[in-house]
C-alpha cells in the first residue's frame, strides 16, 4: 500500500495565531479522513475570514488542543525555527512474528506535514517577510492588517491544498473500517525536545512508509 | 422519495442507489450552506425540518430520514425541498443536475419576514412557509419587489456519466461489489470536500451574514435547479472560476462535480459590476481622443452638414491643431456645437478650439482654390483612414489616450504660441511618413521657395517636411492603416515646432473628409471625392486660422467642397508626377494627417518648383543677357 504524502504549503504566523491555524488544518483534514458517520460542525474562527468544519467529535476535538498544546510549549522552547507537525493515518496489523513483542504493526498509508514559521511576537516580523518595516504605530498597524489578510489568504490556500490532494488521491484509502466517526487510527507528530529526536522520528517514519513490513 | 430501495438485490440497483443519494446529498449540502431557508447552522441539530408534505413537525421522528441522514456518513439535518427535487431527478441519473446560487438584490420594501432577521421567531412555526417559500421564491419575490436584480454567483453541476460496455461486461459480483464499495467511499470523501469548499467560497459569506447578522439585508440568496445549463455570458464567464473535484471514477461509471463561481462577490447593492464601470467610464471620458473617436463615427454618419463631423475628427486626429489654432483666430463662431464637449473634455483649451473653428469658415473658400491646386488627393486619401478610426472607436481609443496625453501635455505648453504648435504637430506626423530623408530635402528645398511667396521662413521649413509628407500621404494612405496614421500623428505633435498653419488646415481637412466618405477607409484615396475635402484643408495651408475658417466653410458647403477637392486632386496628382520621390514617400504609408499636411505642402512646392523654374529663366535670361551684353561690350 502506498503512503501518500502531502506537503502544505508553510505559513508564517505569529505566536498567537498558531493554535487557531492548526486547529483549522487539522479538524480540516480529519474531516475528510474521519469517513464514519459524523455530524459536521462548522467554526468560525476568531482571527481570520474562515470557516473550517470539525467532525463533531469530542474526543478528537481534546486530542488535537492537547498536541496544540505541546507544540506551543515546544516553540516557546524553540524560537526562530521552522517547525512542522506531521498527521499521520496508518492501519493496524498485528504481525504474529513479533506477537510478543507487544508491538503492533503500523501501516501508514498517509502523512501530512503542516509547516509552520513561528514570528517572535516581540520583533517586528523576520527579516523574511516582505513587509517593510514601519516605525510609526500607525503604519505597525497597517502592516498588521495587511499581514494577518496575507495570512488569511495562505491559511485559505493551505484549506484548498487539503482538499485538491484529497479530491486526487483517493485509491490508497484503505476499507473503511468502523462505522464510527473517526474512521482511521492517526498520529500527530509534533517536534520533541530535541530537534534530532525529531528528525529521527521523521526519517524512521518516511522509512516505515517506503516499507510497510518494518515495525513502527 | 427513497423509492429505489426497493430493488436493493442487485448491484445496478445498489449502484443506482448511491448515484441518486449522491445527487440528493450533493444538493442538500449546497442549499444547507447557500440557501437561508434550510441552513442548519442556525438551528440547533434537533431541528430538524421534516419532509414538507406529511407533517410540519420539526422532530426528527421518522426513522426513515435518520437512515437517509446516514448516506454518505454525513449527518446532516433533514432537508425537505432538497429531497422533492431529488425525487424529481431519480428518474434520470444520467441527468447532470445544476444548482445556481442566486444573489438577489432586494428593493427597501421587501418583506421583512423573509429576512434572516425574524428568521429565528418564525422558524418553528414557519417550517410550511420556509419550505414553501424555498421552493418558490422566485415567483413570490417578484410579487413582493418590483426592482429585482438577479446575479448567478455559484453553479455547481454534478453530473454521472455511466460506462455502459464495462457495466455490463464486469462479471465478477465480487468485482462489481468491490466497485460499489469503492464508489461508495470515494463519494463519501467528494462529500466531506464539496462540504469543506462550500465553505469557502466567498458566496458563504454572503449566507452567513444574511442568516447570523440582525440587520435586514438588502439582498437575498435563492437558488435554482435544473437539467441544463444556462450558458452565461461573456462578460458573466469572465468573472466566474471554476473548480473541478476530482471525479469519482470506478468501473460503473464516473461522478463529476465542478463549481463555477464569483471569486468576488459584493453583498452590497450592484456588487462588482457597478465598481467596474467606474474605471472604464472615467477613462473613455477623460481622454480627449476617446471622445472623438465615439463621435466620429456616429456624427460623420448621421450628420449631413460636414461642419460636425469634421470638428469629430479632429477630435481624434489631434489634439494639438485644436489646441494651436482654435483659440487665435476664430472666437466667434462655434460651427459644430457637438465637437465642443468632446474638446472640453480632452483640453481645458475647447474655448480655443471653438474660436478657432470660426475662422475657418471664413479662411475655407479661399483656400479650397489655392490648395486645390496643390494637390491633394493625397490628402484625401489620408483623411479617409482617419474616418475608418472613428468606425473602429475601441481599438484606436487606447492610442489616443495615450498619444493625447502626451500631446495634451505639450499642446498645453504650446496652447500659447497657438498656431505654430499646431503646425508642428502636423509636421512631426508628415515627417514620420516621410522616411527617405533625400525626397524631404527635395521637399524643403522647394517648400523654401514656396514659402517664400508665403511669406514665412519657418513655414518652408514646414513645407518641405509637408511635402515629403504629402506625397506619402496621397500615396501611401491607402495602404498605411488608418489607426497606424493616426498614432503617428498623435505621436507628431511632440515634435510640433517644425510645422505651420497649413498642418492646421490639414486636420481640418482631414475632418471633412471624414465626414464625407470616412465609412469608406483609407483605401479610397483614389477616389474624387476625397481628394475635394483635401482642397479645403488646402486653403488651411494658407493660415492656421485661415484653414479653420475654410474647414468650417467646408463642411457647412459639402458639395462645393467636393468639386474642389477633385480639383485639388487632379492637382495632386500632377506634383506627384512631377516629383517621384515624394510619391515613394507617400508608399511607405504615412498617415492620413501627414497627407494633409503633405497637400497643403505641396502647393508651396509646387509653387516653390514653378518659382524656381521662373528664376531659372530669369536667371538665364540675365546670363544670357549679360553674357550677350558683355559680348556687346567687349
Amino acid at each position: 500500500m502506498n503512503c501518500e504524502v502531502s506537503q502544505l504549503k508553510e505559513l508564517e504566523v505569529e505566536h498567537f495565531e498558531i493554535r487557531e491555524v492548526l486547529r483549522c488544518i487539522l479538524h480540516t483534514i480529519m474531516f475528510h479522513r474521519a469517513l464514519g458517520l459524523v455530524r459536521p460542525k462548522d467554526v468560525d474562527l476568531e482571527l481570520f475570514d474562515i470557516t473550517y468544519v470539525q467532525c463533531g467529535d469530542v474526543e478528537l476535538e481534546k486530542k488535537i488542543d492537547e498536541k496544540i498544546d505541546q507544540f506551543i510549549c515546544w516553540v516557546e522552547k524553540h524560537p526562530n525555527k521552522k517547525s512542522q507537525i506531521c498527521l499521520s493515518f496508518y492501519e493496524v496489523k498485528n504481525n504474529k512474528a513479533i506477537w510478543f513483542s507487544n508491538k503492533v504493526e503500523r501501516l501508514y498509508w498517509e502523512q501530512w506535514y503542516i509547516n509552520l514559521n513561528v514570528a517572535q511576537h516581540h520583533k517586528p516580523t523576520s527579516s523574511k517577510s516582505h513587509h517593510s518595516k514601519v516605525v510609526d504605530s500607525e503604519g505597525a498597524s497597517e502592516e498588521r492588517s495587511a499581514r494577518r489578510a496575507a495570512i488569511e489568504v495562505s491559511l485559505r490556500e493551505v484549506l484548498f491544498q487539503i482538499i485538491k490532494f484529497v479530491n486526487e488521491k483517493k485509491d490508497h484509502i484503505p476499507p473503511i473500517p468502523s462505522r464510527e466517526g473517526i474512521s482511521f487510527p492517526y498520529e500527530i507528530t509534533i517536534p520533541s525536545s530535541s530537534d534530532t529526536t525529531f528528525g529521527m522520528d521523521m526519517i524512521k517514519r518516511m522509512l516505515q512508509t517506503g516499507h510497510p513490513t518494518m515495525l513502527s | 422519495m427513497a423509492s429505489s430501495r426497493g430493488n436493493v438485490h442487485s448491484d445496478t440497483a445498489k449502484k443506482e442507489q448511491i448515484i441518486t443519494e449522491f445527487f440528493t446529498k450533493t444538493l442538500q449540502i449546497i442549499l444547507e450552506s447557500r440557501s437561508p431557508y434550510m441552513s442548519s447552522r442556525h438551528y440547533s441539530g434537533e431541528q430538524v425540518v421534516s419532509s414538507p408534505s406529511p407533517s410540519s413537525s420539526s422532530s426528527p421522528s421518522s426513522s426513515s430520514f435518520r437512515t437517509r441522514d446516514k448516506w454518505f456518513n454525513l449527518a446532516l439535518r433533514e432537508c425537505p425541498a432538497a429531497l422533492e427535487n431529488i425525487d424529481f431527478w431519480r428518474q434520470s441519473n444520467l441527468e447532470p443536475m445544476v444548482v445556481d446560487v442566486i444573489l438577489v438584490q432586494r428593493s427597501i420594501d421587501w418583506d421583512p419576514v423573509n429576512f434572516s432577521p425574524q428568521r429565528d421567531i418564525l422558524k418553528n412555526p414557519t417550517l410550511k412557509e420556509q419550505v414553501s417559500n424555498f421552493m418558490n421564491l422566485e415567483s413570490e419575490d417578484p410579487c413582493v419587489v418590483e426592482p429585482r436584480n438577479e446575479k448567478v454567483i455559484e453553479r455547481w453541476v454534478v453530473q454521472y456519466e455511466s460506462r455502459k460496455s464495462r457495466d455490463g461486461s464486469s462479471s465478477g459480483s465480487k468485482k462489481s461489489s468491490g466497485n460499489l464499495h469503492s464508489l461508495y467511499k470515494k463519494s463519501i470523501v467528494l462529500l466531506r470536500s464539496l462540504y469543506a469548499t462550500l465553505r469557502l467560497l466567498p458566496a458563504y459569506k454572503l449566507f452567513r451574514d444574511l442568516i447570523s447578522s440582525g440587520h435586514i439585508h438588502t439582498y437575498t440568496l435563492t437558488h435554482r435547479v435544473s437539467t441544463f445549463v444556462e450558458p452565461f455570458t461573456r462578460r458573466e464567464e469572465v468573472d466566474m472560476q471554476r473548480f473541478s473535484f476530482a471525479p469519482v471514477d470506478t468501473a460503473c461509471g464516473r461522478l463529476c462535480l465542478s463549481v463555477l463561481y464569483r471569486s468576488i462577490v459584493s453583498d452590497g447593492s450592484s456588487g462588482p459590476s457597478t465598481p467596474m464601470s467606474p474605471q472604464f467610464i472615467p477613462d473613455y471620458v477623460g481622454s480627449p481622443l476617446a471622445d472623438p473617436l465615439k463621435r466620429l463615427p456616429s456624427l460623420p454618419r448621421s450628420h449631413g452638414s460636414p461642419s460636425c463631423s469634421p470638428f469629430s475628427r479632429r477630435h481624434s486626429w489631434s489634439y494639438e491643431n485644436y489646441q494651436a489654432s482654435s483659440p487665435l483666430n476664430l472666437p466667434s463662431p462655434s460651427p459644430s456645437p457637438s465637437p465642443s464637449p468632446t474638446y472640453s473634455d480632452s483640453h481645458a483649451s475647447v474655448s480655443k478650439c471653438r474660436s478657432r473653428l470660426p475662422p475657418p469658415l471664413s479662411l475655407p473658400q479661399h483656400l479650397p482654390e489655392a490648395f486645390q491646386a496643390t494637390s491633394k488627393n493625397v490628402g484625401y486619401d489620408e483623411y479617409w483612414p482617419s474616418p475608418v478610426f472613428s468606425p473602429s472607436p475601441s481599438p484606436s481609443p487606447p492610442m489616443y489616450i495615450a498619444r493625447t496625453d502626451a500631446s495634451k501635455a505639450l499642446l498645453r505648453c504650446e496652447s500659447a504660441p497657438v498656431s505654430i504648435p499646431i503646425s508642428k504637430a502636423f509636421n512631426r506626423e508628415i515627417l514620420r511618413p516621410s522616411p527617405p530623408p533625400k525626397l524631404t530635402r527635395a521637399a524643403t528645398l522647394k517648400s523654401d521657395r514656396s514659402t517664400g511667396p508665403s511669406g514665412s521662413s519657418v513655414e518652408k521649413f514646414s513645407l518641405g517636411r509637408d511635402e515629403s509628407g504629402r506625397f506619402s500621404g496621397l500615396r501611401i494612405s491607402t495602404n498605411s492603416s488608418p489607426g497606424i496614421s493616426f498614432s503617428r500623428s498623435s505621436s507628431r505633435p511632440s515634435i510640433p515646432d517644425d510645422f505651420d498653419d497649413a498642418e492646421f488646415a490639414c486636420p481640418f481637412v482631414v475632418d471633412d473628409d471624414d465626414m464625407g466618405s470616412r465609412p469608406e477607409s483609407l483605401d479610397q484615396k483614389g477616389k474624387p471625392c476625397d481628394p475635394l475635402d483635401h482642397g479645403g484643408s488646402f486653403p488651411v495651408r494658407t493660415s492656421q486660422d485661415a484653414a479653420v475658417g475654410a474647414l468650417v466653410l467646408m463642411l457647412k458647403k459639402a458639395p462645393p467642397l467636393r468639386q474642389d477637392s477633385l480639383m485639388a486632386s487632379k492637382a495632386d496628382i500632377e506634383e506627384a508626377v512631377l516629383k517621384p520621390d515624394n510619391q515613394q514617400q507617400s508608399q511607405k504609408g504615412v498617415c492620413t494627417n501627414i497627407q494633409s499636411s503633405s497637400l497643403a505642402m505641396s502647393r508651396t512646392t509646387a509653387d516653390a518648383l514653378e518659382e524656381l523654374r521662373s528664376y531659372k529663366e530669369l536667371k538665364e535670361l540675365l546670363l544670357t543677357q549679360g553674357k550677350s551684353s558683355q559680348v556687346i561690350d567687349k
